[in-house]
């Protein structure tokens, strides 16, 4: 369960940049929730903000219960995060990249084995695992990356534009685990500016624009909140323009 | 989804220190150009400094001296050649040749030599030399040398032909007795060994500091890992852990290099007892442990601020040429270094490098305080990377 409430986060020598502001949703466990909005709406900002990285200039943020301010390493522990940034150790193997993150999070010994084997197993990495990272396609190295953030069984998931650069093949695979993630009775919180995404995947979807909450709903209730035929035109109807689309 | 226990801060250091000594040892191309100069290092310079000592030990030796009109000075000639001076007849253009280093000294007797001595006036010889000529040296100092010698003796023959002690003529009877220890005669070349000694832990965990911090955050690894449990002063210690391990490692190879060196390699004779067995070795080692603690934070901190390795490698040569300048001008400086000189980061270890080579040993108050200041640097560095870390601006510009 992941709680958002009045959050806002400004940039900049005199906060001119004002990249989120009074942000209030929440997220329910056993579901998938999507943060859609074009580029600069202010998703990565309000990810790292739950991801604990950096610091709401006012409101408030919890996830299972605990601050994202007050409790931020006792939050890292309770989530998996798979960010805009997600470089991998090049020179060690898959395996050896999964593992490190493990022992941050105090997994050892068979118990760390058994998970990443499970790991690289579920995500169809297992000709892989024992190769450096070097020569991964994007596909691969997404893989390997959410391996890495799942592997201390995170009952909150978040993450930003997991289906960028992937091909169609990828997605679906991705798309596969991300459901399957759900059925666990996880949280997870997934965002993306490409409409068709979200669509297929979320069960309820919150639209950003401009740093701002414009709408909150199922797609059946945000088609029905715009009087629009499709997703697509909701989302461009509820925006109030077009601009950042094309992207 | 149950909750992992929080693993203790000692347990996720050793993780991020052992995964990054890893990612190192796998990193060829590093590890070549960092371990090999290391390697070669000793052997190399040691063979080249003995091979060109050993020359100019030989040019004295072994005194050519070509001379102009040997026929006016037929005693100072029969001397010369007792010497075991080779002595030639000069060249017509000896003075070019000097000047042009083909020739290292050049003896000219005067035309009137022996008329001059047989009316009682004193005979002219001329020494024709180039001092600006370090190869010279030696030549030119053993042929003032036996000038002189000739000159006492010829003297001191005259006064016993005419019944005078030769005490009278010459009351002051120089015994030079050289107080270098056989150490101290082999100071200054050993001066490399320090230098080297000293660059080796400057230059041992440059790259992998940088690789640990600007290399982390060019591959955009930085983020996840900033996300995981782990505080930043953590992976600052775990990592600074890994960078000292490595540079120690190189400090290790480069010195024992000399060491095996020194004992093993057949080296040309060069008269010079050299003492650097496995006391000094340790000495070293043990003198230089707070600057393999210290550099890699200044690398870490230098890395840190840099968004790109390139970014970084810019900043990191500055400091290490500042650091490689400092024993130079001690040494150009010719001094006895000053007592609190042992306060001051680098310029103390390379006081005491020296000490250790010229046999002297180290008081422990002096190595405490050579201790004092990096100590505290390291540590107040240590919670510069970690603020450096901590900043949300880390994240942006990738």
């Amino acid at each position: 369960m992941i709680r958002v409430d009045a959050v806002t986060k400004s940039f900049g020598r005199q906060g001119e940049v004002r990249a989120v502001r009074d942000v209030s949703f929440s997220a329910q466990d056993g579901q998938i929730t999507g943060l859609l909005g074009p580029n600069g709406a202010g998703k990565t900002t309000l990810l790292r903000m739950l991801a604990t990285l950096i610091v709401p200039n006012a409101g408030s943020a919890s996830i299972a219960g605990l601050d994202v301010v007050r409790d931020r390493y006792a939050v890292r522990e309770a989530i998996g995060v798979l960010s805009d940034a997600r470089g991998l150790y090049p020179r060690l193997t898959a395996r050896e990249n999964i593992r490190y993150y493990g022992t941050l999070h105090g997994l050892s010994g068979v118990e760390l084995e058994s998970r990443a084997a499970r790991l690289i197993h579920t995500l169809g990495l297992d000709a892989l695992a024992d190769r450096r990272t070097q020569g991964f396609s994007q596909g691969e190295k997404m893989k390997v990356a959410i391996a890495r953030a799942l592997i201390h069984d995170p009952a909150t998931i978040l993450l930003d534009e997991p289906t960028n650069g992937l091909d169609i093949m990828s997605v679906r695979a991705l798309r596969e685990q991300l459901r399957q993630l759900r059925g666990e009775g996880r949280c997870l919180l997934f965002s993306s500016h490409v409409m068709q995404e979200v669509a297929a995947l979320c069960d309820r979807i919150v639209i950003l624009g401009g740093g701002r909450v414009i709408a909150t709903g199922t797609a059946t209730e945000l088609i029905a909140q715009s009087g629009a035929a499709t997703l697509e035109d909701a989302f461009v109807s509820l925006l109030g323009s077009g601009e950042g689309l094309a992207a | 989804m149950s909750p992992q226990p929080s693993a203790p801060p000692r347990s996720r250091i050793a993780a991020v220190a052992r995964k990054e000594l890893l990612d190192t040892l796998r990193d060829r191309r590093t590890l070549l150009v960092t371990l090999l100069p290391a390697l070669v290092a000793g052997p190399l310079v040691l063979m080249l400094m003995f091979t060109v000592i050993a020359g100019q030990i030989d040019r004295a030796r072994e005194l050519k001296l070509p001379v102009v009109g040997q026929a006016h000075a037929p005693a100072l000639v029969a001397f010369l050649t007792r010497q075991q001076v080779t002595l030639t007849a000069a060249p017509a253009d000896y003075e070019a040749k000097v000047r042009g280093g083909e020739l290292d000294v050049v003896l000219v007797v005067d035309d009137n030599f022996a008329s001059d001595v047989a009316s009682g006036r004193g005979g002219k010889v001329q020494l024709v030399y180039d001092r600006s000529r370090d190869r010279a040296q030696p030549s030119i100092r053993e042929a003032e040398a036996l000038l002189r010698a000739y000159n006492r003796q010829w003297g001191s023959q005259r006064l016993l032909l005419r019944g005078v002690a030769p005490t009278v003529g010459n009351p002051l009877v120089v015994d030079a007795i050289d107080l270098a220890t056989p150490q101290q005669s082999g100071a200054f070349l050993l001066f490399f060994l320090a230098y080297y000694g000293l660059f080796a832990a400057v230059m041992g965990g440059m790259a992998i500091a940088l690789d640990v911090t600007a290399g982390e955050r060019e591959r955009q690894s930085l983020e996840p890992l900033l996300m995981t449990p782990a505080r930043p002063l953590e992976l600052v210690i775990g990592k600074w852990l890994a960078v000292a391990t490595f540079n120690a490692t190189i400090v290790i190879v480069t010195l024992t290099g000399y060491y095996v060196t020194l004992r093993f390699a057949p080296l040309p004779a060069v008269g010079v007892p050299f003492l650097f067995s496995v006391r000094e070795l340790a000495w070293f080692l043990i003198v230089l442990v707070p600057l393999v603690a210290l550099l890699p934070t200044v690398m870490l901190f230098m890395g840190a601020r840099s968004r790109t390795y390139k970014e970084a490698q810019a900043s990191a040569s500055l400091v290490i040429f500042v650091v490689s300048i400092i024993p130079v001008v001690q040494l150009v400086q010719q001094r006895k270094d000053p007592d609190w000189i042992v306060w001051i980061p680098v310029s103390g270890q390379f006081s005491l490098l020296g000490q250790v080579l010229r046999g002297e040993g180290v008081p422990l108050a002096q190595l405490a305080a050579s201790f004092a200041v990096p100590v505290a640097l390291t540590a107040g560095m240590l919670l510069l990377v970690t603020r450096l870390l901590s900043r949300e601006s880390i994240l942006a510009g990738k």
